[in-house]
């Protein structure tokens, strides 16, 4: 195991030019996790190229913008890949306005998707996507989802509930409406 | 070469849920593929960051009815991982229990479909008058023949009693015969064998290069089962074999499944017999700290894969998944490649693709 | 030679299912209402159609995604006059679990007249077929054919076999006189089925079943179980009824009885949970506001 993460992390210091650590952690089973911060958003692509190099596999890419990192000034990437059984979490940090970042897409076929999605969830432009269209959202709902229609969607959805209740509310005995 | 493009529906593909396909054809024989995907999307992920860890567990398990129960159980790990609680041990097997008997039932819709496209209607019904045996058994012991609402933070909301234990055991002792017959059925009955043997082939190159995962993966030759490679809850004390098969067609997908559901019986029995006494869950409301976490499980279809980022209040920074079927729709690029139009509903079936899951 | 009989036998009526983004429960379901014997449309002197134009009922299921709506909606239109509009599910009745996205448009009437809605998530293979039993008559009244079929002669029939399947998780059930009023029920319900209205008589409990997953969690974390879950899967109904289907109850405030302020009584069920058994001097504490409990047992207000 030791030999394992010896590796791993050579692997990929050597790919991006620096000294990387990762952390490891193992759960009551005995299942490993890694986890990695690379200091830039670039260095993803020669990170992703080591990870081809160990024979792994892209397993999911999740972009999120927690509330404390906004007040930072940055949004922030995680690429998720399988190490036969290991999960390596690679993340990266951008920043909230114009951010860019290299597609692996010629490295991780199955990149494809997970790219298109979040490209439409998030403010992220993806540069060398093969085909960066629309993959699930509508025409119609704007683009960058998840940034821009939770206020809305807190208005408008608070809206049908409350259109509903009250059609249930005003045909049973307790209106609720008592309090002056 | 003159091609022309077609469009075909959830009606033309045989699928219950709405999907559609642009497919590249020269005269009768595909030559690309383009999947349009989104008409399930529900902004599950969305919903997800503005409910609480409790209303995760419902919504999640309505993600897709065939795997219900794998996203609440995953989604309960990550939880449960974040903060530092280990469910008890009987709660590990009854977990285990509801997973195997949404996978045989899951493995048999799906042999179903398949029948049911290959025309063999009487095959069909039969197949689904087998999987109504796992039908009764998961209303009578969970309530309902599709949302099982087994999983709770920290542990279940189910017990076994010594009569419905000894109830699921009976049951179980009822699918063997039918499920030794339906496999000796697909693997030797000569028209089935016609229809999928050498249809849609995936090599094992391929698979690893298209990434894809589970049964699909499995009948590639790929030996990867997460139950295996990244033990939870009650597997890393169960005895099993990774069903796999080398032929990479329709045949070999359908057989890793009838396979798989066999095991599965064999999984549920073990569970009964190893299961100890004791509590079904943890502490009931526990706080749930700031964290990150990874939980894997091996779905029907394959990895199941959650991340989830927690920052002290009871609702999820981030909730990101990521279902099997979302791996396998690629690589039907090269499975339908050079097959005829009319091979397109049988093949797609074969990666026992879902919907819902895919676009969430 | 005897006559054949006058009257044409009555053609079967045609079903045509939408699938408008659902999580495919009530899908799976439906497709055992074809392919299982037991739960046979046939029995209801239905059959199912492979196209829109050869239908007389529709069965909706899902939400209504935003990019599922046009393509459901040319569907329905496909469809002849007359017509009987089934809602299967309480995603399209309510929107159920996934009504607050960005990405759902539904309830489905707001876009085309629904006739019966059957609540579930998903509904039993049984109530499909009551629901769908149901719009079978109605679709024969609204074309005119005054004779029942004989599956449909006697009333009792609508509603399948009358046994319950054993253990099933159907409709909710309050009982207010349990409840503590700490409404964990409305918390963890991930439907938005439950609501809790304050008047100065008392607290107003209401689930609407057309939004409830029927999941139990309710009762799960409900202290003193409140909340049960009820083997009732019987709720198939008319349109008009879709917002009469719920649960109410009050839990009525109490005068404390020492300084006379308003204050919610503790349920038995509460004082059962947290002491075992009652005593009568616990009793006592029940309608006693927390001042004045304060009081009782410490003798004096802790300041
Ligand atoms: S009502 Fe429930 S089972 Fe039916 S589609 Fe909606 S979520 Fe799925
Ligand atoms: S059973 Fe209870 S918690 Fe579940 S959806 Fe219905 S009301 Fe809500």
């Amino acid at each position: 195991m030791m030999e394992f993460k010896k590796k791993v992390s050579e692997m990929i210091s050597l790919w991006i030019g620096e000294e990387v650590a990762v952390e490891w952690r193992i759960d009551i089973k005995g299942v490993m996790t890694g986890w990695c911060r690379l200091q830039e958003g670039t260095l993803i692509l020669p990170a992703a190229e080591a990870v081809a190099c160990l024979e792994g596999r892209l397993s999911m890419i999740t972009a999120y913008l927690s509330e404390q990192a906004k007040l930072k000034g940055v949004r922030e990437i995680s690429f998720h890949f399988d190490l036969n059984g290991t999960t390596l979490t690679l993340s990266i940090e951008l920043p909230l306005e114009g951010a860019r970042i290299p597609s692996l897409t010629h490295i991780f076929r199955n990149a494809d998707w997970n790219e298109r999605e979040f490209m439409e969830l998030y403010d992220i432009q993806v540069v060398g996507h093969p085909d960066p269209r629309r993959l699930f959202l509508d025409k119609s709902i704007d683009p960058a989802a998840f940034e821009r229609l939770i206020p809305y969607s807190t208005f408008s959805n608070g809206a049908n509930s409350k259109a509903l209740w009250e059609k249930v509310m005003a045909q049973n005995n307790h209106t609720g409406k008592e309090i002056p | 070469m003159s091609t022309s493009v077609i469009k075909l529906g959830p009606h033309q593909l045989a699928l219950e849920e709405p999907m559609y396909f642009r497919v590249e054809v020269d005269g009768e024989i595909v030559v690309g593929l383009d999947v349009l995907a989104g008409y399930v999307h529900r902004g599950m992920e969305h919903l997800v960051m503005k409910r609480n860890f409790y209303q995760n567990i419902t919504l999640l398990e309505r993600l897709c009815s065939l795997c219900s129960n794998s996203h609440p159980s995953t989604f309960c790990t990550a939880v449960e991982e974040v903060a530092g609680i280990r469910i008890p041990a009987r709660a590990e097997y009854l977990r285990a229990i509801a997973d195997e008997i949404k996978r045989i039932s899951s493995h048999l819709f799906n042999c179903a479909i398949i029948a049911h496209i290959i025309g063999q209607t009487a095959l069909f019904k039969t197949v689904m008058e087998i999987r109504e045996i796992m039908q009764d058994t998961k209303e009578s012991i969970y309530g309902n023949r599709m949302d099982l609402a087994a999983n709770c933070i920290g542990g279940v909301r189910y017990d076994l009693t010594p009569e419905s234990a000894a109830y699921l055991g009976k049951q179980m002792e009822r699918m063997k015969g039918p499920l030794d017959e339906l496999y000796r059925t697909y693997a030797t009955d000569q028209a089935i064998r016609t229809r999928t043997e050498g249809l849609g082939i995936l090599s094992k190159p391929d698979a690893v290069n298209y990434a894809v995962v589970g049964p699909v993966a499995r009948a590639s030759g790929i030996v990867y089962d997460v139950r295996k490679k990244n033990p939870y809850g009650a597997y890393d004390r169960l005895r099993f074999e990774v069903a796999t098969e080398q032929g990479g067609d329709v045949r070999a997908r359908a057989m890793v499944r009838l396979r798989e559901a066999r095991e599965a019986v064999s999984l549920i029995e073990q569970c009964l017999a190893d299961m100890p006494p004791g509590a079904i869950y943890a502490d009931t409301l526990p706080e749930i700290p700031a964290g990150e976490t990874i939980a894997k499980s091996e779905a029907p279809r394959g990895e199941l894969i959650y991340y989830l980022k927690t920052d002290g209040t009871d609702m999820p920074v981030r909730l990101k998944w990521r279902v099997p079927s979302y791996m396998n729709w690629d690589a039907l690029q090269v499975m339908l490649k050079g097959h005829s139009v009319a091979d397109i509903p049988l093949i797609v079936n074969s990666i026992d693709p879902c919907i819902s899951c895919t676009d969430r | 030679m005897e006559a054949l009989p006058e009257n044409d036998p009555i053609p079967p009526v045609r079903l045509y299912r939408i699938n408008a983004g659902s999580c495919n429960g009530c899908d799976v379901e439906l497709a055992t209402t074809a392919s299982v014997a037991r739960f046979d449309v046939e029995r209801w002197g239905c059959r199912y159609s492979e196209s829109p134009a050869d239908a007389d009922i529709v069965l909706i299921t899902g939400p209504l995604t935003v990019r599922v709506r046009d393509k459901v909606l040319r569907l329905y239109g496909e469809v002849s006059e007359p017509k009987v509009t089934v809602a299967v599910g309480v995603c399209p009745i309510s929107g159920g679990v996934f009504r607050d996205s960005y990405a759902v448009v539904g309830p489905i009437d707001r876009y085309l007249p629904v006739d019966i809605n059957v609540p579930g998530c998903p509904p039993h293979p049984r109530a499909l077929g009551a629901g769908i039993a149901k719009a079978a008559t109605l679709w024969r009244e609204r074309c005119g054919y005054t004779q029942p079929s004989p599956e449909l002669a006697s009333p009792g029939n609508y509603d399948g076999d009358a046994v319950a399947p054993t253990g099933l998780r159907g409709k909710m059930r309050f009982n207010a006189a349990a409840c503590v009023g700490c409404r964990m029920c409305e918390h963890v319900c991930a439907g938005g089925a439950i609501r809790f209205d304050e008047t100065d008589t008392g607290l107003h409990f209401t689930l609407w079943h057309n939004s409830c997953a029927f999941c139990g969690l309710c009762s799960h974390y409900c202290p003193t179980k409140a909340l049960s879950v009820t083997d009732e899967w019987q709720m198939s109904h008319l349109q008009e009824d879709k917002y009469r289907l719920v649960e109410q109850g009050v839990v009525s405030f109490v005068p404390c009885t020492d300084c006379g302020s308003i204050l919610l009584p503790v349920a038995p069920e509460l004082l059962r949970v947290a002491y075992r058994e009652t005593s009568r001097e616990i009793e006592r504490l029940k309608t006693l506001c927390p001042e004045c409990r304060q009081k009782q047992s410490i003798g004096g207000i802790r300041r």
